[in-house]
């Protein structure tokens, strides 16, 4: 399990993080999302031991993540920088790794080496940026840590690539409780690959919840009703939005479904309908109504 | 089989579940077939296997499909009280809309006694 609690890390003056909590249980596959700048990164180079906060707990496992090679060993960062090791070839890239990584498989090393067809013996810095990444992620999922931590899990992987590596994340988390932290603008493969969300925005977490409760527990209301109504009478519901185009009330509501639904049915709509949002309607509203101006991920 | 629109804002656990009762509905999957289990789904699908697990626990909380140890997951025998249940739902909507058209109650009754002949 991984546990982040009050953490503040500054850069100079800046604040990437500003007393983050976040508690990640083992086997789940966790989403960080946030425009850029929000500390989405700040936090993964904490949790590899990279970095340390200037206040508050990084635990892994119940140890500090920070300079401790107990912990260190138990988590692999997948990032672009990582191909800092441009003058090594793939072969000397997988010995430096499987040197400190206690669990590295060769064979599965050998296996995924058998669907990318990388060279072993080219310097990476030859490598188009795709190659690149596959290196690396390859030597990554071989090492076979307890938490895998990943920068833009699939940028730069093609389509081929994409499906292997999920499969293999498939397989790791059910034999060995894999526990992976994406960090992403991708919603899409959040929505696919992730159980938990946590949304940043200037170094807070803004919310961090179970992404089907997540889509649940917020709706897409089109209604038509024979009176005119206003924001004013829906205060008995959580309104995030109203909005009203000629005959029909655009509505955004937070709560169970068959509450709001009955709730509606007593002001008689002509038309009714309920629809669930998708993830990005989904932020962008919830950040609407936190009331932040918000111009959506990117 | 099991075609799930990743992108569609309804859960993914959720049209997993519907769709596993649909195909047990159309008699694509019929007692006792074995379901795949949840990590080949998971794999096919390109989701994560908790959200499968998640489908496959509501499914047996249901009772339509059931587990054994080290084998994987069975569909229920479908002459459970959910299939029961379902059944009288399809058939209340029948007969609604058979009433709605103008046909009589005894013309109903008649025709569910003309084919009851075993």
């Amino acid at each position: 399990m991984i546990n982040l609690t009050g953490v503040v890390k500054k850069f100079d003056s800046f604040t990437a993080l500003d007393g983050v909590d976040i508690k990640i249980e083992k086997g789940t596959a966790f989403g960080l999302l946030g425009s850029n700048g929000a500390g989405k990164s700040t936090i993964l180079r904490l949790l590899s031991g990279i970095y340390m906060q200037d206040s508050g707990e990084v635990l892994i496992d119940g140890e500090p993540a920070y300079d401790n090679v107990s912990a260190k060993q138990k988590v692999f960062f997948i990032n672009d920088e990582t191909v800092q090791f441009g003058s090594f070839t793939l072969r000397k890239l997988k010995d430096y790794y499987k040197g400190f990584y206690p669990n590295f498989s060769e064979e599965i090393f050998e296996k995924m080496l058998a669907t990318v067809k990388l060279p072993m013996n080219k310097k990476i810095d030859t490598f188009s940026k795709g190659m690149k990444r596959q290196s690396i992620v390859i030597t990554g999922l071989a090492c076979q840590t307890d938490y895998l931590l990943l920068d833009e899990a699939f940028d730069g992987l093609d389509p081929t690539m994409r499906i292997i590596v999920k499969r293999m994340l498939v397989d790791a988390m059910m034999d060995r409780q894999l526990t992976t932290i994406i960090s992403s603008h991708n919603l899409k493969e959040i929505n696919e690959v992730c159980d938990t969300v946590a949304l940043l925005h200037q170094g807070k977490v803004l919310f961090n919840r179970d992404l089907d409760s997540v889509k649940g527990n917020i709706h897409k209301v089109q209604a038509a009703f024979p009176q005119e109504y206003s924001k004013e009478d829906f205060t008995d519901m959580e309104l995030l939005h109203f909005e009203k185009n000629q005959s029909i009330l655009y509505l955004i509501i937070k709560g169970d479904e068959d509450f709001i639904r009955n709730n509606l049915q007593e002001k008689n709509p002509l038309v009714l309908d309920i629809i669930p949002l998708s993830l990005e309607e989904i932020f962008i509203y919830e950040m609407e109504g936190l009331g932040y101006d918000f111009n959506g991920l990117k | 089989m099991f075609d799930i629109d990743l992108q569609s804002r309804i859960p993914i656990y959720e049209q997993l579940y519907k769709k596993i009762v649909e195909l047990i509905m159309k008699k694509e999957l019929n007692s006792n077939d074995k379901l795949p289990s949840v990590r080949e789904l998971a794999k096919e699908l390109g989701v994560n296997p908790n959200t499968v697990s998640k489908a496959f626990q509501m499914l047996e909380r249901d009772k339509i499909i059931y587990s054994l140890a080290g084998r994987g997951s069975f569909v229920a025998d479908v002459k459970t009280d959910f299939m029961r249940n379902k059944a009288f739902e399809d058939f209340d909507t029948a007969v609604s809309e058979a009433l709605r058209v103008g046909i009589k109650k005894i013309e109903l009754i008649d025709r569910i006694g003309g084919e009851n002949n075993d």
